[in-house]
């Protein structure tokens, strides 16, 4: 069942969209829930989903022990979706009950990669989520490389 | 002369109650001692925070302490993090996130998940700015 518009526009990631490309996300986005001490993402997996927060407390960590936590809606979860080699470099498992949008990794790329102006303005907002969490990132796909 | 009889005569239904009432009173007080336990294991274990505030009431003492920090917690949460606590000694510090989950979740600890996470939203477990944590000794809990 494709997502409400509104709740999208509500969240920050799609805020500069015009409402032709919402209606093209909502398609692709289906609300889950997740339980306490729920995996979503697991390392080293194929990087098959995409997550955006909706509610619920989130803990993303790495090899050696390393780890960040996600509280607000609209923090993202999976952006190895769209980089490669499309593994997931860390685990995520929710600390509480929550609710978020999923979207399949190959439909993500494929909606960025078709549409020059909508994945102009989504790699943006990525963009920005994957240099704060850089640190992170190169050091799992340095640790998943040996 | 036997039987309820003998038990009247010599006082034997007094001496039932009484005994009776002995028994019970001692397991009242047993249960209230042991309900309040905790109490006072807290206060032993928290018994450096007092001393040194015992120590800051007398007038020949200059230093400052760093502000402590009120944080109300539930009376399960507040448990849990006692226990934390201790999960956290034995990790040593900085401590890695996961690894405490872990170990909560090993000694069943109830709901480790969400009580880490209520710890986080708190600021008893604080990020170094390098992917572990620490533990803000800082606060003082309430419920």
């Amino acid at each position: 069942m494709p997502t409400d518009i509104s709740t999208l526009e509500s969240l920050e990631i799609f805020e500069e969209l015009s409402s032709d490309d919402l209606a093209e996300i909502s398609a692709l986005l289906h609300a889950v829930r997740v339980g306490e001490g729920e995996v979503l993402t697991r390392r080293g997996d194929t990087a098959h989903t995409f997550y955006i927060v909706l509610s619920g407390n989130y803990m993303i960590y790495f090899k050696g022990g390393k780890a960040f936590t996600l509280h607000n809606r609209g923090d993202m979860i999976g952006v190895a979706t769209i980089l490669t080699p499309f593994r997931y470099r860390g685990t995520t498992v929710a600390l509480t009950d929550g609710e978020a949008l999923a979207m399949a990794g190959d439909k993500f790329l494929e909606l960025i990669q078709s549409n020059a102006s909508l994945g102009d303005k989504l790699l943006q907002k990525l963009t920005e989520v994957i240099h704060q969490r850089s640190s992170y990132l190169e050091e799992a796909t340095e640790a998943n490389a040996h | 002369m036997t039987g309820i009889e003998a038990i009247s005569a010599h006082n034997g239904w007094s001496i039932a109650i009484v005994g009776i009432s002995i028994v019970f009173s001692g397991l009242v007080l047993l249960s209230l001692t042991i309900s309040q336990l905790h109490k006072a294991l807290d206060i032993w274990e928290r018994r450096g925070a007092y001393w040194e505030r015992f120590r800051r009431r007398g007038p020949e003492t200059t230093e400052t302490a760093p502000e402590r920090e009120c944080i109300y917690l539930p009376p399960n949460v507040k448990e849990s993090a006692r226990q934390c606590r201790l999960l956290v000694e034995h990790l040593g510090q900085p401590f890695p996130l996961p690894k405490l989950l872990e170990f909560s979740d090993r000694c069943g600890l109830d709901h480790p998940h969400s009580t880490i996470n209520e710890l986080l939203l708190a600021r008893v477990i604080i990020p170094d700015g390098e992917g572990f944590y620490l533990w803000n000794d800082n606060v003082e809990f309430t419920s």
